[in-house]
């Protein structure tokens, strides 16, 4: 610790510390351009100039380390001098069209020529008149207005790790860009965008549209995926104009993936529903909420009237807890019934299930500052970037500044599996042996192993391809490891034995003493914004709001008293046993919220035939879909630009979402539909205000009270400095006393093997589905900025298998297998083993699903769907 | 009561001055004009009604920026901006309204314009029956800019707003070349 004088003002800091933070601290703001706080200091623009007062030297603030009584004037008149001397050789090829320049009125570089009066240059010379850069359809380079701060090309390079964009050129002619004057291709994140202090980088999607002083901001949470990012959105006259992001904030730290940043037009398209609609003669009618309500409560009645567990429901998971909370409510109180699930049963559950079941909590271990902190990182069946972006975020930043030790194992590459130490390549469908392998090796002492131990670790090392000299340092590293975290993801979620494969993972970590030891833990990506949430207010047949077995007698009373009413669901279940209970009549009425099962199965699979049956469909969605054509009614869902209420986080975050924009057309929240319908059918609600709702879950479950990454993250951006909100929340993670404890009481030491799918023959291949970095769900179809960016479904081939059958990239191939066929055209890649196909599985056109089999096939014990791999072969199209 | 104010009283003296002055002007010109028959001569500077003024081969000068509408005290201009239909990296007002009805002809928006695509002009006698006619569009404004040329001309030079763009001097100014009124191929 020194102690220096900023302005006269003493402050105490590291010594490592640089004049730039010595000044925050004190709360003086100094000028940037060329600073972030989350990159490595260039020292390139000279503006953050301060004066030492002892040796009358001017020296850059963002680089000089501070050193002990060192005196700061960052106001004087040399250092004024300095400034305006610098701004004026800055402006010297400007072009200075701040007005047509879409960053003016919020361009720092504007602002500090105002407040230094440098706009007129005692220097001559030209002025830059480069023409654009407008290739690309999501970004405008413009060089004439750049000021080669650097900083688009450092957090392209440093935080994002993607590497795009950088120099061409040296001296004058050094202009940002694309390498070799290509079109960009990239992650698109917009952090460059974000980051650029100039106009030199705007947005191309709303391009002198909007001024930014003409933009209302609302501070929301991202739905998208899990990662909980905290974003603006910025609106004029109730359009959303742009998402913008503040350094610093939320656990995203102001990064935000291209999906939060430019992915909302589908929710102002035309194609929204913006009037309920009921089934007329066949066709959907538009009608009025007011006949409405009335006429679906009558019908719900008759159902019910006629016993429990008539009628279920399905959940999308991205909804905010409040809705979940009040669906779970109508269907339990009202419906009668415990037919309820969400889209969590498509793979996620898989993971969240037997957490839950071992360690009492969803909340995770560790959260994205752990993986800073980890030695070894273990990424199994997951694409961090791809599933929650700010996961991989610090997933690489771990790796490259703070060196930690990754492995990934996966059959496909993804976009970390380059920075891996190893990449474990297991062939499609080894992924849930290999966790057993792993789990049995580590866990137990030798003579306590399976008996099929050895032979299936030489399986694995044999049939799947797995290089045993990378599991065994893999295996050595997780022992000695002080800190480890080990991420899944979707693929592995989906996995035929997923849920096995959890459990040696927990069975794993627990035998590994990771439960005691901070930082050490498993991390489960969910798949979509509010897979936790949602699950904790228990939507789902298996738990009562608080993750309560829904059986439990104790439980159910607990409930009865806090609704104040009794409640008389029966056994109930999840998709599989609703699908069933519908084919056999049991089931009358469907209510869907933005769930559509259709999109899961095979078209052959039967489920439309079994959808048929009900005697009342209702979807509620924010446009039509497949499942639109068979319901009875059709009502109009607000989005989450829309709605107020929270959302949880993949670190456990309880953050809030709040509306940018009042309902699309008659739209309504899900939780309002259901507290209209629930008041129609006699059983009111306490309140229909979200507020309301959110403040009584809070109050009975007072551990999910909103939590935030708050200030003490924050640096401090270029010049405003803001200071930590202080406030008392409750851990995002969970306590890992109350974890051990449980634990301890049912720790299984022997899990039976898991058995691999079969691994694919001569001439076969695996077709796998797997998301997209540029969409979410499959809305994001609609959405034109996204789609610019990824507009049609491609196959990813490995090269080498491409070269051998000669097929070149675009070319269309014909993929077929006994179920159906498809013809798609393709990319090459060496990120894909040479035996597999992937499709992003947002593009589900009917033939795509097609392939898989027609038999509904469910899988471990917790019935959830699989559809994340088949068997096809594949032609070239001549 | 003084003799001096006994005699004013009877005499009249007060209205006797105040007439002194109704006499004065007896034999001077008269100042009313026979309106709508005869017209005032109005000095440069005069702020009428604002029109939008093009470059010498025609092309509109606004480039949509929205600073007049940002400084506007009266709310009266709406610009929605957009990017050039023929010119990609150009930006356009694709909709411009002046609401007249709420102008208060406070000639702001004219010095705020960077491109001196505004100008006051000596029209006055523009008058509707309803509120709408007042709204005038760009294309209106573009008309009656073309009409009133001169004026807007004059005043811009009154508000030594010419010389500055006129000048040939680059340094600290905007930049804005017009855009070619030749379309590529044509
Ligand atoms: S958008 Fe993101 S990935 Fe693309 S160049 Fe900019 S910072 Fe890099
Ligand atoms: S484009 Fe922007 S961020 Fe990049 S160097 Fe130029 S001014 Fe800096
Ligand atoms: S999709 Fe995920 S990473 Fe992207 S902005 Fe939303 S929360 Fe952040
Ligand atoms: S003259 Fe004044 S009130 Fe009228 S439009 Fe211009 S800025 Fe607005
Ligand atoms: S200030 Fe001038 S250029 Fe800008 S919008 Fe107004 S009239 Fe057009
Ligand atoms: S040199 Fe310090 S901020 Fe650029």
């Amino acid at each position: 610790m020194v102690k220096v004088f900023v302005n006269g003002v003493e402050v105490e800091v590291d010594s490592t510390s640089t004049i730039l933070k010595a000044a925050e601290k004190a709360g003086i703001s100094i000028p940037t351009f060329c600073y972030h706080p989350r990159m490595d200091p260039a020292g390139s623009c000279r503006i953050c100039a301060v004066e030492l007062e002892d040796s009358k030297r001017v020296v850059m603030s963002c680089v000089t380390p501070v050193s002990e009584g060192m005196r700061i004037l960052t106001e004087s008149a040399k250092v004024a001098d300095a400034r305006k001397t610098n701004l004026e050789l800055l402006l010297l090829h400007h072009p200075l069209d701040c007005p047509v320049c879409d960053c003016g009125g919020e361009c720092p570089l504007q602002n500090m020529s105002f407040s230094y009066g440098a706009s007129d240059s005692r220097f001559e010379s030209h002025r830059n008149d480069e023409v654009e850069d407008i290739k690309s359809d999501v970004l405008v380079f413009n060089s004439n207005r750049c000021i080669l701060c650097g900083k688009c090309v450092r957090i392209c390079d440093e935080v994002q790790d993607v590497h795009a964009i950088g120099f061409i050129n040296r001296g004058f002619d050094t202009v940002i860009g694309p390498p070799l004057g290509k079109k960009l291709d990239c992650e698109f994140c917009g952090d460059c965008l974000e980051v650029c202090p100039t106009g030199a980088i705007t947005d191309k999607f709303v391009r002198y549209q909007y001024r930014p002083w003409q933009l209302e901001k609302t501070k929301t949470t991202c739905t998208y995926c899990s990662s909980g990012c905290q974003m603006n959105v910025e609106t004029e006259k109730e359009a959303i104009i742009r998402v913008t992001s503040s350094e610093g904030e939320g656990p995203n730290e102001g990064s935000i993936c291209a999906i939060g940043r430019f992915g909302f037009s589908h929710v102002q398209s035309t194609e929204r529903l913006n009037k309920p609609y009921a089934r007329s003669f066949s066709r959907l009618v538009p009608t009025e909420w007011d006949f409405l309500i009335p006429e679906l409560s009558e019908k719900l009645r008759a159902i019910v009237s006629t016993g429990p567990d008539r009628i279920a429901t399905l959940v999308s998971p991205r909804i905010p807890m409040e809705d979940a909370y009040l669906i779970q409510g109508f269907t339990r109180r009202v419906l009668r019934s415990n037919y309820i699930d969400s889209g969590a049963r498509y793979g996620f559950m898989n993971a969240a299930f037997p957490i839950a079941k071992s360690t009492g909590t969803l909340r995770p271990m560790v959260d994205h500052q752990d993986l800073l902190k980890a030695k070894v990182i273990l990424v199994i069946g997951a694409d961090p970037t791809a599933e929650s972006n700010i996961t991989g975020l610090f997933l690489k930043r771990a790796i490259r500044k703070e060196k930690a030790r990754m492995y990934y194992v996966g059959s496909e590459s993804v976009s970390i599996t380059a920075r891996a130490k190893d990449h474990i390549r297991v062939l499609p469908g080894g992924e849930g042996l290999f966790s057993w392998v792993l789990s049995e090796e580590i866990s137990c002492q030798e003579s306590g192993r399976h008996p099929e131990f050895l032979s299936r670790k030489e399986e694995l090392f044999k049939s799947f391809n797995v290089d045993p000299q990378a599991y065994t340092r893999l295996v050595q590293d997780l022992r000695e490891a002080q800190t480890a975290v080990i991420i899944t993801g979707r693929v592995f979620h989906r996995l035929q034995f997923a849920y096995d494969a959890m459990e040696s993972l927990i069975r794993m970590s627990h035998a590994l003493g990771w439960i005691e030891r901070d930082g050490c833990g498993i991390l489960p990506l969910p798949e979509t914004g509010n897979d936790l949430g949602v699950l904790m207010m228990g939507a789902t047949y298996e738990w009562l709001p608080g993750l309560l077995d829904s059986q439990d007698s104790d439980n159910k009373k607990r409930w009865e008293s806090t609704w104040g009413e009794p409640l008389s669901y029966g056994k109930g279940g999840g998709l599989r046993e609703i699908l069933e209970g519908i084919n056999s009549g049991a089931i009358k009425g469907l209510i869907s919220f933005g769930e559509n099962p259709l999109s899961h199965f095979s078209p052959q699979s039967g489920v439309r035939e079994i959808l048929s049956k009900l005697d009342l469909l209702v979807s509620v969605d924010l446009f039509q879909t497949s499942l639109s054509d068979q319901a009875h009614y059709l009502l109009p869902a607000a989005s989450s630009y829309e709605r107020s209420g929270h959302v949880v986080s993949v670190e456990g975050f309880v953050q809030s979402l709040n509306p940018a924009m009042t309902y699309w057309g008659e739209s309504l929240s899900d939780g309002e539909i259901v507290s209209r319908l629930s008041e129609c059918m006699g059983h009111p609600v306490s309140s229909r205000l979200t507020s309301d709702v959110s403040k009584e879950i809070f109050t009975l479950m007072p551990d999910l009270s909103p939590s935030t990454r708050n200030g003490e993250h924050f640096m401090g951006p270029t010049g405003n400095l803001i200071l930590p909100e202080v406030v008392s929340q409750p851990p995002h993670k969970a306590d890992r006393n109350s974890v051990a404890s449980r634990l301890s009481e049912k720790t299984k030491s022997v899990l039976s093997p898991i058995f691999p799918e079969s691994i694919p023959g001569e001439g076969e291949f695996v077709f796998a589905l797997n998301k997209s970095l540029f969409h979410s769900g499959k809305m994001t179809l609609l959405d034109t900025s996204l789609m610019k960016m990824e507009s049609s479904a491609l196959v990813r081939i490995n090269r080498q298998t491409a070269k051998k059958l000669k097929i070149k990239k675009n070319e269309m191939v014909l993929i077929e297998n006994s179920y159906g066929s498809c013809t798609l055209p393709v990319e090459l890649t060496s990120g894909v083993t040479e035996n597999e196909l992937q499709v992003p599985y947002h593009f589900d056109s009917p033939d795509l699903l097609g392939l898989f089999p027609r038999e509904l096939k469910y899988s471990g014990p917790c019935s959830t769907v699989t559809m994340l791999r088949t068997r096809v072969s594949l032609k070239k199209i001549e | 009561m003084g003799i001096k104010k006994f005699l004013n009283t009877i005499m009249f003296g007060e209205i006797m001055s105040g007439l002194k002055l109704t006499f004065r002007h007896m034999f001077k010109k008269a100042v009313t004009l026979q309106y709508p028959h005869e017209k005032l001569t109005l000095p440069a500077g005069y702020r009428g009604f604002i029109v939008q003024r093009r470059y010498e081969n025609e092309q509109e000068r606004c480039v949509g920026c929205d600073l007049c509408e940002a400084i506007c005290p009266a709310k009266a201009i709406s610009v929605v901006g957009d990017i050039h239909p023929e010119f990609p990296d150009r930006r356009y007002a694709k909709e411009y309204t002046l609401d007249f009805t709420r102008c208060i002809f406070c000639g702001f928006c004219v010095v705020a314009c960077p491109v001196n695509a505004l100008a006051m002009t000596k029209e006055y006698a523009h008058s509707s029956f309803t509120r709408e006619g007042l709204i005038y569009s760009k294309e209106q404004l573009l008309t009656l800019g073309d009409k009133c040329e001169e004026d807007s001309i004059e005043y811009l030079k009154f508000k030594n707003m010419w010389d500055a763009e006129n000048s040939g001097k680059e340094e600290g100014r905007y930049h804005f070349p017009p855009i070619p009124s030749v379309k590529s191929g044509g």
